[in-house]
């Protein structure tokens, strides 16, 4: 086992470093070191360097670690190894958040509600993952109360649940895409695909803390959140609070997703693959299955920005169609699993 | 009511939507022995259990040890009161030992590492219940009755005083039937750990119980030693078929035969049952 976690962290580290090397400007090595050690030969090799590659490879990470270790959460809290934040809805209500603060903060309709007052003096970059927080809390928030009421309450039932939540709350803020912009196909591009092309640094400092902290939680909380794969019945009689457990880990999914789908938009599948890949290799507890997301998916996601930047010669393929493309085989592959 | 008693309910009653599913029910239990709960179908012994354990508020009504159930805090509740259910729910594929050191979890808090003397008491715990050799077996892959044991020995690491089990032979074949009983026997005699549990094998129930209560439709109809409540008049009231009470020769517990009610006539005269005949009609058939 301690020979698995020392690979896990060896990927962990290595995968940001092979990702620094790729992109479209040729930088080598010795370069590349200079850059890191602030002496860059060029200024446009320092832009390369801090401006695009890092932030891209530091914000990657985050984005695979932080919606791995969603999708594992949701998985543990609903006994349900399909569940993930794009199916369950969460995706698309960060998403509806989102489109609805592009609207207000981001557009003509925006600027006129400000000049009349209608809005309260909110930058742009705040409102937009509060707001998105928001949307993937309301999501949580329907889903749960739709599969408690018209869909009986079981895990079958809540994922199609999500399902329909999912492509309601999309539907919508695509027409709210539209509204704002008639020429809204690029943005609306992002939010079904999701993309780091356009990653800035300061998207890490945002991410970071929000990772880190759900992180942290949910290693504190770890022991608690077992007690919930026993069934909640059993759960209550160890003593834990289920009610509470469950939603502060929603919560948590709620806020991962969020700052993650503000900034890159719908990245799919990632929650639903990497938890089960990291079960199998360091186990179904929910410590280890957390460190373990955090570690394989942020990899994952720096290596698939790798492909996405590099099989194409002239353009950038949106991230969200190869985890989607890997993760939608992967999907078929886990049902199939389940059957037998 | 015993002075002495631990666990004790005092005219316990329940209802759902205006349904009485338990009423006035007045029972007590000393520590160290065990309890079988008898009953037909639907005469509450689910919701017995769920009440003596917590699992369902009581209003002051249950009170382990002098103090009433609602007073405990969950985790409170969970360091005294280990419940056995059936798992069925175990989607990951969990192994016994991470099942059963969950066990810890009333005694833990969120900050507190395990220590070597917890590894040797959930070691103890497993071997205790003869399941070392499958501690990292995955809970699913067990059989039924290694389940059951394996979830008792989560009730040791749990350090409960009383255990309360909901059907705990069900599905189990007779080997094993007898193997968890002997065991909830043993720690209950052994270990002065309370026993509450419901059965609905009225034979094993003499066999392990020291005490048994027989519960229809919600009321308390017997409780006692099994002696006193072993009543061929009242067992063929409560779940209404014939019986015969009789001392077992070898191991001198009491024994209930049933009787099918077209057979009542004729009890231990099988000769007398009329087998198919075969007719001239099958004959064509077969030939």
């Amino acid at each position: 086992m301690n020979n698995r976690w020392s690979f896990l962290i060896l990927l962990a580290v290595l995968s940001p470093v092979i990702g620094i090397f790729f992109g479209a400007a040729d930088l080598p090595p010795k370069e590349l070191y200079q850059c890191v050690v602030g002496q860059c030969s060029t200024q446009i090799n320092s832009l390369i360097f801090w401006e695009i590659r890092l932030p891209r490879v530091l914000v990657g990470f985050l984005v695979g670690a932080g919606l791995a270790v969603a999708g594992a959460t949701l998985q543990n809290i609903t006994r349900n190894g399909l569940a993930d934040p794009y199916l369950f809805g969460v995706v698309s209500g960060a998403g509806l958040g989102a489109s609805i603060a592009t609207l207000l903060f981001d557009s003509q309709i925006g600027e006129t509600l400000t000049i009349f007052g209608m809005l309260p003096d909110v930058s742009f970059s705040i409102a937009l993952p509060v707001a998105a927080f928001l949307g993937a809390v309301f999501a949580v928030t329907l889903v749960q109360a739709l599969a408690a009421t018209s869909f009986g309450g079981r895990g079958e039932h809540m994922l199609l649940a999500g399902v329909a939540v999912s492509f309601m709350l999309s539907a919508l803020s695509h027409f709210l895409l539209f509204l704002g912009d008639p020429f809204a196909a690029n943005k609306v591009i992002f939010w079904l695909m999701g993309s780091l092309a356009r990653t800035e640094l300061w998207y890490a400092w945002i991410m970071l803390p929000v990772v880190m902290g759900s992180v942290l939680l949910l290693l504190l909380f770890g022991r608690r959140l077992d007690a919930l794969l026993l069934g909640d019945e059993n759960a209550k009689t160890l003593g834990i609070n289920v009610t509470a457990i469950r939603l502060m880990a929603l919560a948590i999914c709620a806020a991962l997703t969020a700052c993650i789908v503000a900034y890159c938009g719908g990245i799919g599948f990632v929650g639903l693959m990497i938890p089960h890949i990291v079960r199998r290799w360091v186990g179904v507890t929910s410590r280890a299955l957390i460190l373990g997301c955090v570690l394989i998916g942020g990899s994952f996601m720096v290596l698939v920005d790798i492909i996405a930047r590099s099989a194409l010669s002239d353009q950038e393929i949106p991230i969200g169609i190869i985890t989607s493309a890997i993760g939608s085989v992967f999907f078929l592959l886990a049902i199939r699993q389940r059957q037998t | 009511m015993p002075e002495s008693a631990s666990l004790q309910a005092k005219q316990l009653s329940y209802e759902i939507a205006q349904k009485h599913i338990l009423s006035d029910i007045n029972l007590s239990l000393e520590r160290g022995k065990v309890l079988g709960v008898l009953g037909p179908n639907g005469a509450g012994k689910t919701s017995l259990l769920k009440m003596l354990s917590g699992q369902t508020a009581s209003k002051q009504q249950v009170e382990w040890c002098g103090k009433a159930l609602e007073d405990f805090s969950p985790l409170e509740r969970a360091k005294q009161i280990a419940v056995v259910n059936q798992l069925n729910e175990s989607v990951f594929a969990l192994s016994l030992q991470q099942i059963v050191r969950m066990g810890w979890l009333p005694h833990k808090t969120l900050l507190s590492r395990e220590n070597e003397q917890d590894h040797a008491h959930l070691a103890a715990s497993i071997a205790k219940v003869g399941l070392s050799d499958k501690t990292h077996q995955t809970f699913s892959s067990l059989s039924g009755g290694e389940q059951q044991r394996g979830l008792i020995a989560r009730a040791l690491v749990q350090k409960a005083a009383l255990i309360v089990l909901d059907e705990p032979v069900n599905h189990l074949d007779i080997y094993y039937q007898h193997q968890v009983l002997k065991l909830l026997r043993t720690l209950a005699h052994q270990q002065q750990m309370t026993v509450v549990m419901s059965l609905h094998d009225i034979n094993l129930a003499a066999s392990y119980c020291d005490h048994l209560c027989l519960l229809n439709e919600g009321k308390m109809i017997a409780q006692g030693p099994v002696e006193k409540v072993l009543e061929a008049k009242t067992l063929e009231h409560v779940f209404n078929i014939p019986c015969r009470i009789r001392r077992d020769d070898l191991t001198q517990n009491l024994r209930v035969d049933f009787y099918p009610p077209d057979e009542q006539e004729h009890p231990f005269m099988p000769e007398v049952m009329q087998y198919p005949t075969t007719t001239d009609s099958d004959q064509g058939h077969s030939s």
